[in-house]
């Protein structure tokens, strides 16, 4: 006999035992599904692209070019980068582009799977998980750029390069954090995704990807409290110089990124049936 | 025939006990809000009340909210087919909704012991782009199979779907008959323990549908339980033997399927007879509007020449027109024209006296053409008739369009509209021989 389930209109954080059950057997039963749909969506992707592959390598070249060019001619006036400043900003781009990728993921994969929502109940951690899935996946892809530019400009690699991805991943799962979070709010209000792309502009710029660390004044203060910077900083100095500067911010962002994804996720479940009622079917 | 039908009513009950409960929908009310921007806001209101663990007051209404659910109760059987049937907006689909856990009820609970799956989600989860074989494998992975389940019934799948040759083709290549087609054969090869169907038997042509019907049947034989959702009982009764009636989020009646579906088609296509006058009065017109001849009025008589309020099915009835002829014509005719404004407005009845051979000479003053019906053969419903007075060729006197009238069943019979598309008169009988 397959268990009873029961749906009542009390809050699940009064069914804390059921809760965990329930988040528990449907992490374990939304592996294969989270695939398939991470399969689909890559597939379509670049099926309907004629260039495919190349729009992960444009937009950090696009970037370096730009910047390199502006710094060349004083325009602007970044300081010294470990490694060469065209490879410093391609890189630090692809490790940014990442992080945005894993934000705005999930709220446009669940504001994308509102008609399935609204129809079947499946585990809804399958979507953000498959959108972890492409993040990974599509970074996969620019680690060719990567590889090309260490070729090019002939970085020697350090023996860290092998924790990299740990601490990229810890990237990812903050990014992952912000956009499970906001996706929910994302399906009823447009105002989520229009202003995501504001902030994400203006966190790029508190954020050390064109430039390196700064170490004064109240932008200096901005950067450092940035969530982003020790994970991408640690991220980018394992596998360039193998010197890491931001350990004890690594680690107690990375902490605070492990508890905060717990509360999300049981946020997030919490929060579907209700959005799911507000969305006609 | 009648006891029959009560005998089948009681079974469930006496022989099915608890443990046989698969579902079991007890005292479940939901409310919705008509306001899109405050529905928007209470959904946020809900989603912080519920994660401070508090009570949402949800069995309270707040402004602009209203009962789309009322106290719903009933309980579905292992291998049972109920159906939910009730005028658009009476809160079927919501109901089905609740069942498969999308969204929370607001009052009562749902206990579902199973797999149970949803046939409303035809399609849930197709991208265009990609081919039927790989939407095969994102579509039933939504509805919850393994790689493992898919393979084994891969083939099934498209073999029902009769897509064979298109299994590589883009999905937006497909015609919507081959896309529903398809979205139907992923459904119901899932093999849940209950199955919610909501409306889905539509899809695809007549083949098709008797093809879904049988399948239907074949995996009800295997204990499959159904709860079918249709606005047409017709399909209710074909596959259900319990049905619900929802009117405005409540419960009507529950109970054995004839007697649920006779009682809904009766309140749907008897609920404006009573409002009907069954007779027009129509006031003098000016010199200058008239043609000659002018319709005063129309109505129906019984055999003793009285005006009648009820008309009844099967009755003998005379139906009127006055005419008020300000000079004499010969040749005159009339026609009328009727139709059933349940089967959307269609023509169900056309008499023309002049194709009977019946012409009428007409002299000055007040007159009432009459054509007798012995035996009124229309089924009960609300009709409109359409009157025209005309002579011969073609010139017409007067028109009056859309006379309302309502036939009714007559007191003490039964008649179950749904299959029956016109009354016919009969005489049962028994001989030895």
């Amino acid at each position: 006999m397959s268990p009873e389930i029961i749906y009542t209109p009390d809050s699940l954080l009064r069914r804390p035992r059921f809760l965990l059950w329930t988040m528990w057997h449907d992490l374990l039963a939304s592996r294969e599904l989270a695939w398939r749909l991470m399969v689909r969506d890559i597939r379509a992707q670049y099926r309907q692209s004629f260039f495919g592959f190349a729009w992960s390598f444009i937009p950090p070249i696009v970037m370096a070019v730009g910047f390199t060019l502006a710094g060349n001619s004083n325009v602007i006036n970044v300081g010294e980068t470990d490694i060469p400043y065209p490879a410093y900003v391609m890189f630090s781009t692809s490790l940014w582009q990442t992080f945005i990728d894993a934000v705005t993921g999930p709220v446009q994969a669940v504001t994308k799977a509102k008609p399935m929502l609204a129809r079947v109940n499946f585990p809804r951690e399958a979507i953000i998980l498959a959108k972890v899935g492409e993040v990974i996946f599509n970074f996969g892809i620019k680690l060719f750029l990567i590889a090309g530019i260490f070729i090019w400009f002939q970085i020697a690699v350090p023996w860290t390069i092998v924790i990299a991805p740990v601490a990229l991943m810890h990237l990812i799962l903050l990014g992952t954090l912000f956009g499970a979070l906001l996706s929910p709010l994302g399906v009823l209000y447009q105002d989520v995704q229009r202003s995501l792309t504001i902030i994400t502009g203006f966190w790029l710029v508190i954020t050390p990807v064109v430039y390196p660390v700064p170490k004064e004044g109240l932008f200096g203060l901005l950067v450092k409290l940035n969530p982003v910077t020790p994970l991408l900083v640690t991220t980018r100095e394992l596998a360039t110089t193998g010197v890491l500067s931001e350990v004890p911010g690594f680690w107690v962002v990375s902490a605070g990124t492990f508890v905060g994804l717990i509360v999300v996720w049981i946020v997030f479940r919490i929060a579907m049936p209700y959005v799911v009622e507000r969305v006609s079917s | 025939m009648v006891t029959q039908v009560e005998q089948q009513a009681t079974v469930p009950t006496v022989a099915r006990s608890e443990e046989d409960v698969v579902l079991s929908v007890n005292d479940v009310s939901k409310k919705f809000c008509r306001d899109l921007r405050k529905s928007l806001f209470y959904g946020v209101q809900d989603i912080v009340s519920d994660l401070m663990g508090g009570r949402r007051h949800s069995e309270t209404l707040r402004s602009k909210e209203f009962w789309a659910l009322q106290a719903i109760t009933f309980n579905l059987h292992r291998g049972e087919a109920l159906g939910l049937i009730g005028a658009n907006g009476a809160g079927k689909s919501t109901l089905l909704r609740i069942l498969s856990g999308l969204i929370k009820p607001d009052k009562g609970c749902v206990k579902v012991r199973g797999r149970l799956a949803p046939l409303i989600a035809l399609g849930a989860g197709f991208n265009p782009i990609l081919t039927g074989r790989e939407n095969i494998y994102a579509n039933m992975s939504v509805l919850g199979l393994s790689t493992q389940e898919i393979e084994d019934r891969f083939d099934d799948v498209v073999d029902f779907a009769e897509i064979k040759e298109a299994i590589d083709a883009p999905v937006q290549t497909y015609s919507s008959g081959m896309a529903a087609r398809l979205g139907f054969a992923c459904a119901i090869h899932t093999e849940p323990d209950i199955l919610l169907i909501d409306e889905v038997l539509a899809v695809g042509d007549i083949r098709f549908r008797a093809k879904c019907t049988r399948k239907l049947a074949e995996i009800r034989q295997k204990g499959t339980s159904f709860i079918l959702v249709n606005h047409k009982p017709a399909a209710i009764l074909s596959i259900c033997d319990k049905a619900v009636y929802l009117k405005q989020g409540r419960v009507l009646s529950a109970g054995d399927t004839n007697l649920i579906v006779r009682q809904y088609e009766e309140d749907l296509m008897l609920k404006d007879v009573g409002s009907v006058d069954n007779q027009i009065k129509l006031p003098p017109k000016a010199d200058h509007e008239s043609s000659g001849i002018d319709i005063t009025h129309a109505l129906f008589r019984d055999e003793w020449g009285q005006a009648i309020a009820s008309i009844y099915m099967g009755q003998s009835v005379y139906c009127c027109v006055g005419l008020q002829v300000r000079s004499p014509f010969q040749g005159i005719y009339w026609k009328c024209k009727i139709s059933d404004l349940s089967r959307e407005s269609e023509t169900v009845l056309d008499l023309n006296s002049d194709y009977d051979g019946c012409l009428f000479d007409v002299t000055t003053g007040h007159q009432e053409m009459q054509v007798k019906l012995p035996t009124l053969g229309l089924r009960p419903g609300v009709y409109t008739m359409d009157i025209y007075v005309v002579k011969k060729p073609q010139h017409c006197f007067d028109i009056v369009k859309n006379f309302k009238f309502g036939v009714e069943i007559p007191p003490d019979s039964k008649f179950l509209i749904e299959r029956n598309l016109y009354y016919q008169q009969r005489q049962w009988s028994l001989r030895s021989c």
